[in-house]
């Protein structure tokens, strides 16, 4: 199947559907958790789920929406942040096409994949647009290599190395549960049911 | 029915009656320039002097600047101290406290990231305060974006109130049947679940049976549809844009290039 089949299949009206749905699940619950203060985001649920059930450009596509939903409706410094997010649909999608969300530790390994892309990615626009230090909480961390003479570069990876992972495996964690409590014929209606 | 999640403030005002593309371009062109046009005090130059009075002129200048402060200040504040005493790029120390110092090239990158950053809200929030998004929308669709990605687009913006109206509902249902919300972290934790899960498979449920339903409502045709919403624009704002276009590109080069 050729590659402009293949997307075409992908974005099916289910999938056209699902996505709204899983930009507000992002959305939603980005915030129900920023509210309660932990350390954690969880606004990428439902990246990855799309990008598990109809293939990682539908995935890529849902994370740099949501970014830009985000952006619009309530805080716009997290416009800059779409690459990210573009990659963690696009990782889950892949990770799931080659099998790595059929069982739990399987999915843990997937959240760790993802957590590694998006802490590259992420870094690279900290450093670029911020000079690596950001209003999360994330930042005193950097604040403290930095002033301890480690470059700028070094400081933002390391601090996302650590808080990342945490972040995407409950993620692809809780996304993968939500998959499990479908029934398997809804499942069968996405593009991609194969990958679960 | 939930209102729409929108930032717009309906005024009848100059600014609200231009092409919403011509709003779309001149705000990246803003935020472009601003994040690589020359010069330190481009920024807020472009924020005071272009944004404020085109506010002004929309009618919209104090919501303009009741937002801007809001969405911005805590940011701004939090970037502005972390930055001048944490940039490593900092020579001529101002002040010292114990092992903090705060040095002068810190506080100008600090006020220019910071203008940066003001001015790149200021250009979204011009464009959003004065153009509704299904204007937006009709306007973009007719000039070729995927019908299927303006679906998304607006019925992102519809779901997302409705799903926060539901979220508050089965909140206050579990919470008469007894959940605890507040509490210790342990706690609050433990009571996600018994609220996202309903919410979540509630929502999925339905994707299916919309689905069925803009099926049946030819949502794949190829035909073009008629819009019933008409969006005016003139030869004038064409030039504009392309305009702004090519100020944007000469800018970015100048700024590059130094």
């Amino acid at each position: 199947m050729s590659f402009s089949e293949r997307l075409k299949e992908d974005f099916s009206t289910m999938t056209l559907v699902l996505i709204p749905v899983a930009i507000a699940i992002n959305v939603v619950i980005g915030q129900i958790v920023s509210l309660l203060k932990l350390p954690v985001y969880l606004d990428s649920i439902g990246t990855v789920l799309v990008g598990v059930l109809a293939g990682p450009w539908a995935g890529a596509l849902t994370g740099t929406l949501s970014n830009i939903v985000w952006g619009l409706t309530i805080d716009p410094n997290a416009f800059p942040w779409f690459p990210v997010a573009f990659f963690i649909g696009l990782t889950a999608g892949i990770c799931a096409r080659y099998g790595l969300f059929k069982t739990w530790w399987k999915v843990v390994i997937t959240g760790i994949i993802i957590a590694f892309v998006a802490a590259i990615i992420s870094a690279f626009i900290n450093v670029w647009l911020y000079g690596g230090i950001t209003a999360s909480g994330s930042s005193f961390l950097t604040a403290y290599l930095l002033a301890s003479g480690r470059g700028v570069i070094e400081s933002v990876l390391a601090t996302n190395f650590i808080f990342e992972p945490i972040d995407k495996v409950a993620t692809s964690l809780l996304a993968w549960f939500i998959i499990k409590g479908l029934s398997v014929r809804y499942i069968s209606r996405f593009p991609r049911a194969e990958n679960v | 029915m939930a209102d729409q999640l929108s930032l717009y403030v309906d005024r009848a005002s100059p600014l609200h009656r231009l092409n919403p593309l011509t709003k779309l371009v001149l705000s990246f062109s803003l935020v472009l320039i601003g994040f690589l046009g020359p010069g330190y005090w481009l920024p807020t130059i472009l924020f005071v002097g272009i944004l404020i009075p085109l506010s002004f002129w929309g009618n919209i200048g104090n919501e303009f600047l009741q937002r801007a402060v809001r969405l911005i200040l805590p940011l701004v504040l939090f970037l502005f101290v972390m930055q001048s005493l944490f940039y490593p790029g900092g020579r001529t120390v101002l002040v010292r406290i114990w092992i903090i110092s705060l040095k002068l090239e810190s506080i100008q990158f600090a006020y220019l990231t910071a203008t940066r950053i003001l001015n790149m809200v200021g250009a979204f929030l011009l464009l959003l305060l004065s153009t509704h998004p299904s204007t937006l929308m009709t306007d973009l669709t007719r000039r070729g974006l995927p019908p299927a990605l303006t679906y998304i687009l607006v019925s992102t913006l519809q779901i997302i109130p409705q799903m926060r109206n539901k979220a508050n509902t089965i909140i206050d249902a579990q919470r008469s049947r007894g959940l605890e919300t507040q509490g210790s972290v342990w706690a609050r934790i433990g009571a996600l679940f018994p609220l996202v899960g309903p919410l979540v498979f509630g929502s999925l449920v339905d994707v299916e049976e919309r689905a069925i339903a803009i099926e049946a409502r030819a949502f794949k045709a190829k035909r073009v549809k008629t819009s019933l919403r008409e969006v005016p624009d003139s030869t004038l704002q064409r030039q504009v844009r392309w305009g702004l276009g090519l100020l944007t590109l000469v800018l970015i080069g100048i700024g590059l290039w130094r």
